[in-house]
């Protein structure tokens, strides 16, 4: 317990010295961490929009889909027979069947290419924010020929409420046919993609448009527990082997691999502060070892031996690295909480919609944002003390004591 | 009378820059168990080098030194460090206490060393720092006390872990007069009532005084034994 004490004593022996290396391990560490809880909110954002506005957490398609996400690729049965095994699956919240293709859109004015999705509005109300996201008109109330498109497509288009608009579309056969609507709603949703490249109508117009039947082309399933997706994903899909069921990181695996990276971009982070952190706690030892080598003999000329010696030195780093790390978490956890509500973003709100990050990222931190950086700076701590360890165990304790 | 520390042909160099400078040539001596013995002589006569030498804090160029019968240069480095902790206890000319402690922890901290329980520990460093007369700087740190008093201090630190032999280097040299002859009536008493050995270096004539075996040196070697009493 005296080694504690003495090694914690020694620390505050030259506070302002110690002072500084605490003071950039904190630092660091909470850059890093709050670094790492932005990209991650960012991260997680992105991922959310992704789910809420198209990807759902699950999708069930025709076999074949995924490599070839093209109209003939459907369920026949219009998904009747998917339909009844989701709707009795535990851990289901929420599900929808749409119609998906590819056409052409044209305004009086202007046109572009888009993505036709034909979605049954009370299912989708469940399944996806757009309902939510009305900036001016209604949702799809079950009008014929009326459709929702975001207000970046809108502006692209020049068009506004009541105006008409011809999607045309490559149907079934082959055919190139199309489809008089008038724009009933808009919408603004964190997404860009989804806001400028979108025109949702109802399931009965797609299919009508597109020559469908009754056929759909997905059914998008929202899940009781996040966490949980991955398990029902596997459980519907043992249920319908003859489809083909997939969650939204098999649907876009670039999503996927983003969180991946961003988590990477923290580990460099970490890699970045540890590595200065090293060298300064290195220092701070190394002249605090100077200083003390009359002290360092004594201790061995009353019986102290290396191991010990060692012992106290790398317990000193530690303590150093340790208030660092624990000031560090403060200020983040402080910060993030400040921010619970989110940072406002607004200024570069377009260009990152563009990835499905809205205006206000709510940072987060997890359990393994703390776990990594601790076990990473002891293990820090203990390297920065190889070297002053070497020093003063190999000092000759007669020549120590005599040191002036 | 038991033999504790033994010199044989002890002969020390020390090399620097090149120059190769002698300090002990050819030592021969012991010191018995209950001594109260000086290596006295004058700067650079070789005794602190012999002190360290005893103390296993050094190795000797040549010969042999044994501590309590063990041939020091048959001992690892940790069993060195063991044998300091079990039978020896320093006392140096500058005190060297351990200035983030207190009187008391300075004293405990030896026997935390030793693995002692807690609650001994601390009941025996109070026992001690009353036997040397400092029990109420107990709580203070060694920058808030004099010289006189941290010196009491380290001869209650050194004889905590109940060591065979004491070395004290120069223990009165930072000292005045007075409080010099407080501390040798102390470690006097200490010898004769609690059989704690004590082999100083030094050349105060106080200490030279009231030793009970005075061992001249000078150039590195034994030019006087001298046991009174």
């Amino acid at each position: 317990m005296l080694g504690v004490n003495m090694a914690w004593r020694n620390v505050w022996r030259n506070p302002r010295r110690s002072g500084v290396v605490i003071s950039a391990v904190a630092v660091g560490v909470a850059g890093a961490l709050l670094a790492m809880s932005v990209t991650y909110g960012m991260g997680l954002q992105m991922v959310e929009t992704a789910i809420s506005t198209d990807l759902g957490h699950i999708q069930i398609h025709a076999s074949g889909y995924d490599a070839n996400p093209e109209l003939q690729v459907r369920m026949l049965d219009g998904g009747q027979r998917a339909l009844s095994v989701v709707s009795d699956a535990p851990g289901v919240r929420a599900f929808a069947r749409r119609v998906r293709g590819e056409g052409l859109v044209t305004s009086a004015r202007a046109s572009a290419g888009v993505k036709v999705i034909g979605v049954e509005p009370e299912r989708e109300r469940e399944v996806s924010i757009v309902a939510d996201s009305i900036t001016a008109g209604r949702y799809l109330d079950g009008t014929e020929r009326r459709v929702l498109i975001g207000e970046r497509l809108a502006r692209r288009l020049q068009v506004d409420l009541g105006d008409k608009l011809v999607v045309s579309v490559t149907d079934l056969a082959g055919d190139l046919t199309g489809l008089g609507v008038r724009v009933g709603g808009l919408f603004h949703t964190p997404s860009s993609v989804v806001d400028g490249n979108v025109v949702f109508l109802l399931l009965a117009d797609s299919r009508s448009l597109l020559g469908l039947g009754d056929a759909i082309s997905e059914i998008v399933v929202i899940g009781e527990e996040a966490t949980g997706v991955d398990a029902l994903r596997d459980q519907l899909q043992e249920r319908l082997s003859a489809l083909e069921v997939t969650n939204w990181k098999q649907a876009e695996p670039l999503l996927d691999y983003l969180i991946g990276f961003f988590d990477q971009i923290g580990y460099y982070l970490y890699g970045a502060v540890f590595v200065a952190m090293l060298f300064g706690i290195a220092n701070v030892l190394l002249m605090a070892i100077h200083e003390r080598i009359r002290e360092i003999g004594v201790l061995m000329a009353i019986g102290m031996s290396r191991g010990r010696l060692a012992t106290a030195i790398v317990g000193e780093s530690l303590i150093v690295t340790g208030v660092g790390l624990v000031i560090g978490y403060a200020v983040a956890i402080a910060v993030v909480l400040a921010f619970r509500d989110g940072i406002d973003l607004s200024r570069v709100s377009a260009g990152l919609e563009a990835f499905g990050v809205g205006q206000r990222i709510v940072p987060v931190l997890r359990t393994d944002d703390f776990l990594i950086p601790t076990l990473v700076a002891t293990a820090t701590a203990a390297a920065a003390s190889a070297w002053p360890v070497y020093r003063a165990t190999r000092l000759r304790p007669a020549e120590a004591v005599r040191h002036t | 009378m038991t033999v504790i520390l033994e010199a044989r042909k002890v002969h020390k160099t020390y090399y620097a820059r090149g120059v190769e400078t002698p300090a002990l040539r050819g030592i021969d001596l012991s010191v018995g168990e209950g001594e109260f013995t000086v290596l006295a002589g004058p700067s650079g006569s070789g005794k602190t080098t012999l002190l360290n030498l005893f103390g296993a804090l050094d190795a000797p160029s040549s010969g042999e030194v044994f501590l309590d019968g063990a041939r020091l240069a048959d001992l690892t480095p940790a069993q060195l460090s063991e044998l300091r902790l079990r039978k020896l206890g320093f006392v140096f000319q500058s005190y060297n206490l351990i200035p983030v402690f207190t009187a008391r922890e300075n004293v405990e901290f030896v026997m935390e060393l030793q693995a002692i329980s807690r609650a001994e520990r601390r009941e025996r460093a109070d026992a001690l720092l009353r036997s040397v007369d400092v029990f109420e700087l107990a709580n203070k740190r060694p920058l808030e006390m004099s010289g006189g008093q941290q010196q009491r201090i380290a001869v209650a630190r050194a004889i905590a872990s109940h060591p065979r032999i004491v070395l004290a280097d120069e223990p009165t040299a930072n000292l005045d007069s007075e409080t010099a002859g407080r501390l040798l009536d102390l470690m006097l008493r200490l010898n004769e009532q609690e059989g704690v050995t004590f082999l100083f270096s030094t050349h105060d004539p106080l200490v030279i005084d009231r030793a009970r075996r005075r061992i001249g040196l000078a150039d590195g070697k034994v030019i006087r034994d001298e046991r009174l009493g």
